[in-house]
């Protein structure tokens, strides 16, 4: 038996490596001559047009293939659709029984959350890493789930009409922006609601400049020319506070709809320009860029939530 | 204008998917993390419980041997005492014994020499009272002729009376 293991290799015995070997290099050869840019290269050697994959045209608005009443459904809408019935599913059939003692479908399901949950409460702290773990789980779900659904093979490829039924979620502007405008509103609700006013002192800063104006009026000049020019500085901060807090919606939506839109497009490019042999790999990384991108939109709005939450806080200590 | 609407910004898509990651949102909160939040408190209570009950335990158990251990020098100080009193008692048992075993044969003793003082003198008055017949009876053989028997008993009492008491004197 050990005899066997060692001679092995990759988990298979050595003949079935070689010809899994060749067989790999012979798809990769014939998709090479079969794509543009085997035949820029080497010229046309007569293969099948069928193994030729059409150039991509992307087109970043999100088509309508139907409505429902007078709603426009995208395909990026029924994508969307399609992750929040699998998560709730899902999440539904697990915990529809939970046992202290989990099975293996619960203790994947569990790891999931109990990771984002640990998460949570390493950045945000014992008491507001459970009050924002709904929605920054949420968020990296939606996120990851959008954008590895649409890394099933077949999945752009269900047509009705002349286009796709289907389109990844987050490939679509409005998918991005909608989460970050959640996200925003999460992040400026939780600050209103555990600061109060003072929340809104961050982003209108005139006390200082006021003080000033009242030095300046009870003659004491000098101080009260200081303090005017140190008001404005506060005012101003206070204005750049306020714009980068909305600067934040745009930097969330086009990093996420970048990353995947640049990423579909690089799928297809990669299916052009070689049939068959490189998708994989960009497929791997598409997976791992999803996660990511999930990841850091989650790992975001967390440590905004939590800055909300304690900022005034750190500077009053 | 052409610019923004390039990029496929419609506010009936946008409101579409606030709308569904609200849902999602939302059911989430009722399907997954509730029940995963309910899941992870009981899992900690338990572990909490478990373990303070093995303390408990713990204590208990300690408190126990010490109660045991206690117990053990208490009983084995007890049986000690028990022993102590025992070998006390058998000394004094002892002690008596000999001295009612001495007491008996001080009784027996002096109950023989009373014996032996009275067989004595009985012997002696029976020895005396013969010793008076035969006399009498020499006496009579001496003389040839009888005499008055009893008022010659009385004269050889007193002499064997005044012998003694002379014989006593020396």
């Amino acid at each position: 038996m050990a005899e066997q293991k060692r001679r092995g290799c990759l988990g298979c015995s050595f003949p079935v490596l070689v010809a899994v070997f060749i067989v790999a290099l012979a798809v990769f050869a014939v998709g090479f001559l079969a794509g543009p840019l085997g035949k820029s290269i080497v010229g046309d050697v007569g293969l099948p047009s069928w193994l030729s994959v059409p150039a991509p045209e992307p087109h970043l608005p999100a088509p309508v293939p139907f409505h429902i009443y007078r709603l426009p459904v995208t395909n990026t809408i029924l994508a969307g659709w399609i992750t929040v019935i699998f998560l709730i599913l899902i999440s539904w059939l697990i915990s529809r029984r939970l046992k202290l003692v989990p099975g293996r479908l619960q203790a994947a399901f569990e790891f999931i959350l109990g990771w984002i949950y640990d998460f949570c409460r390493n950045v945000a702290g014992e008491e507001y890493g459970r009050k924002f773990f709904p929605v920054v789980c949420t968020i990296f779900l939606f996120v990851a789930f959008n954008a590895w659904l649409s890394l099933i093979p077949g999945f752009g490829a269900i047509m009705l009409g002349h286009h796709e039924l289907l389109r990844g979620a987050n490939t679509d502007i409005n998918t991005p922006l909608a989460i970050a405008l959640v996200s925003f509103v999460f992040v400026e609700y939780y600050g209103l609601k555990t600061l109060g006013i003072k929340y809104l002192r961050k982003f209108i800063n005139v006390s200082g400049f006021f003080r000033a104006v009242g030095d300046v009026v009870r003659g004491n000049i000098k101080k009260g020319l200081l303090g005017l020019f140190s008001g404005f500085v506060d005012f101003f901060v206070g204005l750049l506070e306020t714009l980068s807090e909305f600067i934040r919606i745009v930097s969330f939506t086009f990093r996420l709809f970048g990353n995947m839109t640049a990423g579909e497009i690089l799928v297809m490019v990669a299916a052009f320009l070689i049939p068959m042999a490189i998708g994989w790999a960009v497929y791997g990384l598409e997976l791992f860029i999803g996660f990511i991108q999930a990841l850091v939109f989650s790992g975001l709005t967390l440590a905004f939530a939590s800055m909300a939450v304690s900022s005034q806080h750190g500077e009053e200590h | 204008m052409g610019g923004i609407a390039e990029l496929g910004i419609s506010v009936p898509t946008l409101v579409t998917q606030v709308v569904t990651f609200i849902i999602l949102l939302v059911v989430l909160r009722f399907v997954a993390y509730k029940p995963f939040m309910r899941l992870l408190d009981e899992r900690s209570r338990r572990v909490r419980e478990s373990l303070e009950q093995a303390e408990a335990v713990k204590a208990e158990s300690a408190r126990a041997e010490e109660e045991i251990r206690k117990r053990l020098e208490q009983t084995g100080r007890e049986e000690q005492e028990r022993i102590a009193r025992a070998a006390q008692a058998a000394e004094e048992i002892r002690r008596s014994a000999q001295a009612e075993a001495r007491r008996e044969a001080d009784a027996i003793i002096s109950r023989a020499r009373v014996e032996i003082q009275r067989e004595r003198d009985e012997a002696i008055a029976e020895l005396r009272r013969q010793f008076a017949d035969l006399t009498i009876l020499a006496a009579e053989k001496v003389i040839e002729r009888s005499l008055d028997r009893e008022t010659h008993r009385e004269l050889i009492e007193k002499v064997l009376e005044e012998s003694t008491a002379s014989g006593k004197q020396e």
